[in-house]
This record gives structure tokens, sequence and C-alpha cells, in this order.
């Protein structure tokens, strides 16, 4: 294990691409979410089937999430996340997170523990 | 080495920008980091309120920030809260009525140590919930009003040491929001 950083992402910002500047500003090349909670305007959510999921807010609260930034072969870093949101009703729906379409609504925070693989 | 460039359809409806109150902020992450952290496994104590069934031990420990992963247990009550726009133009959105779910079943849930903006501490949780009547809903937890059912539920904390996490009012968004921030190592 490597070293731990807390962000707050500010509103309007990818949640997605946010964690990956989160790594950037940290130097870190790979990190497990270790805990997550915050708001998007809406959310957007992958299928199997290749369509998504559309979650009207705002606010849409995130309420569980887990996930990984890995360094990609290119050498960019991805983002991967996965969990449970819920809407202004309360209502729950789940999926992969989008890249670029889950927008921050107020704050989004954020622990990232560095994960340096062996080798 | 070879570019291709492909056209699709838009595979999901454009991102909104929202409108915000306060002026623009143009640091968009605040963050800090720590060389290590130390993880702990806590266990909240049956009939204690969940604010103070973590908030407790991790003070008696010395730990005043830290994120937590809560895993899935039994409540006696549970009180959570939805975020619907705020009509009264104040913030983009606000906090909703507290909403009843009885004898819960927390799903998981994540939730944030830190301090409140007069020093007390906070504590910030979002949760999957099965209400009493077996429906699964999700939301802001009213930690003082959810109690500990029967059984103790244990809870995964990552330790925050060399910087804190404040709340404190955020111009932009007109909110009070935690953020981490330096403190001194020694007083």
């Amino acid at each position: 294990m490597g070293r731990v950083a807390y962000g707050r992402i500010a509103p309007n910002e990818d949640l997605v691409q946010g964690l990956e500047k989160l790594c950037l500003a940290h130097g870190f090349r790979n990190a497990f979410v270790r805990g997550a909670l915050g708001s998007l305007v809406d959310a957007c959510l992958g299928s199997t089937n290749g369509k998504i999921v559309h979650v009207a807010g705002p606010a849409v609260e995130v309420v569980s999430i887990a996930g990984e930034v890995r360094s990609k072969p290119d050498g960019s870093l991805a983002a991967s996340l996965s969990g449970v949101v819920s809407d202004t009703d309360g209502n729950v729906y789940g999926g992969p997170f989008v890249a670029g379409a889950n927008i921050v609504c107020i704050t989004f925070e954020v622990t990232l523990e560095e994960w340096l693989p062996a080798g | 080495m070879t570019k291709t460039s492909t056209y699709s359809d838009t595979p999901f409806p454009r991102p909104r920008t929202l409108v915000h109150p306060g002026r623009f902020n143009p640091v968009r992450i605040q963050s800090l980091d720590a060389q290590q952290a130390r993880h702990i496994r806590l266990l909240l104590e049956p009939g204690k309120s969940l604010f103070d069934a973590l908030v407790g031990p991790l003070s008696e420990n010395g730990i005043a920030s830290a994120s937590t992963t809560i895993l899935g247990g039994s409540f006696d009550t549970l009180t959570y809260c939805v975020a619907p726009p705020d009509l009264s133009g104040k913030s983009v959105i606000a906090y909703g009525k507290p909403l009843q779910a009885g004898r819960a079943f927390m799903i998981f849930g994540n939730a944030t140590l830190g301090k409140a903006v007069d020093g007390a501490p906070l504590v910030h949780c979002h949760a999957a919930i099965r209400t009493e009547n077996g429906t699964v809903k999700g939301g802001h937890l009213i930690t003082e009003r959810c109690v500990v059912g029967e059984a103790p539920i244990p809870v995964l904390v990552t330790c925050l040491a060399g910087f804190e996490l404040r709340q404190a009012h955020d111009p932009e968004t007109n909110m009070l929001l935690l953020q981490p921030r330096k403190v001194a190592l020694h007083g």
C-alpha cells in the first residue's frame, strides 16, 4: 500500500475523470477507491445491452461506490467505477458510471489509496 | 502508430452544467495526501445512534478525520433524506424533510468523519437501505436518528492523518461542505 489522498471534487466536474485527475494531482498511477460519497446532477450508468440508464436529478446521490484507477498500456489513466445511486425520491439504480456523463452536483468526497503493483 | 477515429451516435444525453449561486472557484479539486493511512475495523454498538457508534470509538482513539465503509446491518430505526432542487434559490439543491425507513437494513453505506464549523465531530453518510416495508431506497442518512439494531455492524475505517476534514462554507454552492485542511503537527 502506498499513500492515501482525500479529495473534494467541485460541481460540474465529471466523477470518473475527476478521480483520474485526483490521481494526477498526487502522482498516483494506480489507486483503489476506499470511501466515497456525494451528489451528481444526473447519473448515467452503463448496462449490459449497450444502452445506458439515465437517472434525472438534481441531485442524484451516490450511495455506494467501488472502483479503481489504473494505468493503461498507453500510459493514460482510467478509472472504473461501479455503484448505486438514488434519485430525488430515494429510488435506487445501479451500474458502472459512464465516463464524461456523471457530473458532480454539489460535492463529491473521495479517499483514494495508492496501489503500488509488485514489480 | 496508426490512429483511427470512429463516429457513433451520442450514447448518452449531454451532461448538464448547472449554474450555482456563488462565484466559480477555479480550483476544481481540493485535495491533500498522506504517506500512509491506518485501517481499523470497528463494530457499531447496538442501541447507539449511528453517529455516536461511529464517533465515540474513533474519538477515543484520537481519530477525527476518516473515510469509512459500513457493511450491512440492521437498524432499530433509520431516518434519511434526499436532495431535491432548492426552490428558494439559495443553493442548487436542499435536503428534504426527514423520511422514516423504520426498522431497516443498511445494505451498505459510506460515511466521512470530519469536524463541523464549530469543531464538533461531523458525519456525512450516504447509504443504500431496505426499509421496513421491503422497498430498497437510498439517500443521505441523518445519523443522529439512526439506531443500531441488536447485532454489531462492522465498519472499515481509513483514518486520515496529517490533515483534517473540516466543514466550511463553500461560496460557489452556498453550502457547508467538508474540505481537507492542513493541520499543524504540534499544537
